[in-house]
């Protein structure tokens, strides 16, 4: 963009002065970003072919759990909730930051958001796809999953609305939706504009495809003036709807009787950290992302130092929540809460509390160096720890904290099988394909906005 | 008359001359390559804004309202003490309400704009028709 705008800019000028030709600019635009869709090369089929590997191996473990039975999970007596439920409760954290970028920073008015709201977006509805799974792939008869819904069994008893479990099946349900429809607002524009691409030739089912899925988006100004109220509606809808997810899946816990569990702070201590692992995944997918499709004329590393801000402030809130849970352990006198903590911090599952720690306060900090935040290399290397740490998070909380309750008979270890490890394996597998599928078929930045954007001089 | 333009600060200026000359929204087409918060503001100058927000209101509404009275249906429908809890539970019954709130507010904000835009129009999903990176400015002369 830069080498068609003029460089001495006016503060406070008007933006048409700014961009001496904003046609070119927006039709370059167009030929930038529409690059990646099409034929791919073989770095894109090795990347497939390495995800859908993953995919099998889920399949499979899943299938033999089918066919032999629950009990090939490591989960038992008193460890009732395992991997599968860790994994639940990750990947839904995975899709909250793309909602709050396109959601919340777009009610901010955060220029960045532009940047990343599609892939983020992409990233929240196929998280939250690979999330959906894990409450079927723990239960035992998974034929049987329809039993979650609201609706009266054979004597005409209606579900609990009191269980958080069921408040979590309308949750992540309405999650899943609204991330859907606002994700399919922003692309209505940006399909239409792929009906008249090059790679997609006249008469193959793509174009067909794109046609349909644009909806007959001509561009009009009615369309536009809708559209903008939509935009605008959905984003205020989906600000409190993402909050309000990952409180729920926190409620799961924080409202049972389990010492580590029963705490008031765990909303918005789940919020926080939700948020803090999807950034670190909207790094670690957007850099490769950046690099391969030679995006690095749009997304600028002030935007990605943006977003390594977010990260650490986020990471901050996570650190301050695991402390004050240790504080309120130590001050309540409780003494089953204070023997959980020193549990977690010394005890059998000691390695995993600590990795936890290192990884989600120990690397944020480093973000506190310039250097090191407007480093690409940097940011993508930390985002994986962060993530590793996040996954380790929910670890310790599920099962650190079943795994030593009241009565010590009724302690016991929880190791996790290798169909747990294969079917979590296959859910990044999941996820990966879905992501890879997106960026072949689907412009990965938002053409409209990035066009927006030009006239006002950005 | 087609009026095309390359640049914003042009057609909008071209656009307030039409309509300060009595040209209205029902008389002419206009193409825009991204949304214009400025031309939005400049044409509801002379034309109503959008009623989208009615949609979103009462899906709203519709949701809240659903979300309390489904779930409180339901306990009267076999009314049966659970947990030691009251029947009509405002805590719990609030979540449900809340995300119905949420859900319906969306879906009925997508119908609206289905609605309202006239979407889809099956006859444009695979026209010719292009309009690019151009604002376009179409009026119908047989005023």
């Amino acid at each position: 963009m830069s080498s068609r705008t003029t460089e001495t800019l006016e503060p406070g000028g008007h933006a048409h002065e700014h961009v001496s030709d904003p046609k070119a600019v927006k039709d370059q635009i167009e030929h930038d970003i529409y690059a990646s869709v099409g034929k791919p090369r073989p770095l894109f089929w090795i990347a497939l072919a390495l995800s859908l590997g993953a995919v099998g191996i889920g399949a499979v473990c899943w299938a033999y759990q089918i066919y032999t039975g629950l009990g090939v999970a490591g989960i038992t007596n008193p460890v009732g909730w395992g991997v599968y439920i860790v994994d639940f409760v990750f990947w839904v954290g995975i899709a909250h930051s793309g909602t709050l970028i396109s959601a919340i920073l777009f009610l901010f008015r955060a220029k960045f958001r532009s940047k990343f709201n599609r892939a983020a977006e992409a990233m929240t509805v196929f998280a939250v796809l690979t999330a959906g799974l894990f409450p079927l792939v723990h239960l035992g008869r998974v034929w049987f999953f329809y039993w979650l819904f609201p609706y009266p069994n054979q004597r005409l008893l209606w579900i609990n609305f009191r269980s958080p479990l069921i408040w979590d099946v309308f949750a992540v349900s309405t999650y899943l939706t609204v991330s859907v429809v606002f994700w399919y607002i922003g692309l209505v524009p940006d399909i239409a504009l792929a009906r008249r691409l090059k790679q997609v030739k006249e008469g193959k089912i793509a174009r067909v495809l794109y046609g349909i899925f644009s909806g007959g988006w001509s561009g009009s100004f009615r369309e536009w003036q809708h559209y903008g109220q939509l935009y605008k509606y959905m984003a205020a809808l989906a600000a409190p709807l993402v909050l309000s997810v990952h409180s729920v899946v926190s409620w799961d816990f924080a409202m049972g009787v389990v010492y580590g569990w029963h705490t008031t702070i765990f909303a918005p201590y789940f919020v926080a950290g939700a948020i803090f692992s999807g950034c670190a995944m909207v790094l670690t997918l957007v850099i490769p992302m950046r690099k391969i499709y030679r995006l690095e004329k749009y997304i600028s590393i002030d935007d990605l130092e943006k977003l390594a801000k977010l990260l650490m402030f986020t990471g901050l809130i996570v650190g301050y929540a695991y402390i004050i849970e240790l504080a309120l352990a130590v001050y309540s006198g409780n003494v089953y809460e204070y023997e959980q903590f020193m549990y977690r911090m010394g005890g059998d599952y000691a390695w995993a509390y600590w990795t936890m720690m290192i990884c989600n306060i120990g690397t944020p900090l480093l973000l506190f160096f310039r250097k090191l935040r407007r480093s690409i290399g940097f940011l993508f290397a930390i985002s994986i720890p962060v993530n590793i740490g996040m996954w380790f998070e929910r670890f310790n909380i599920i099962i650190i904290s079943l795994a030593k309750d009241f009565d010590p008979y009724a302690f016991g270890l929880y190791t996790p099988s290798l169909i747990e490890l294969g079917i979590t394996l296959g859910s990044f597998g999941w996820f990966f394909t879905y992501y890879l599928g997106f960026t072949k078929t689907l412009p990965v930045l938002s053409v409209t906005e990035l066009k927006e954007e030009v006239e006002h001089g950005h | 008359m087609e009026y095309r333009f390359n640049n914003k600060k042009d057609f909008m200026e071209k656009l307030e001359a039409l309509f300060k000359d009595g040209m209205r929204l029902k008389k002419m087409k206009i193409y825009m390559p991204h949304p214009e918060h400025d031309v939005e503001h400049l044409v509801e100058k002379y034309e109503k804004p959008s009623r989208l927000k009615f949609f979103t209101l009462v899906g709203g509404l519709t949701g809240c309202l659903t979300g309390f009275a489904f779930t409180t249906y339901t306990v009267f429908s076999w009314p049966l003490v659970t947990g030691g809890k009251p029947f009509i539970s405002i805590p719990p019954f609030t979540v449900i309400a809340f995300e119905l709130t949420i859900l319906l507010g969306a879906l009925f904000s997508f119908a609206g704009i289905m609605i309202l835009a006239r979407l889809p129009k099956i006859s444009k999903m695979f026209a010719e028709e292009v309009h690019g990176n151009e604002y376009i400015i179409i009026t119908d002369d047989a005023r």
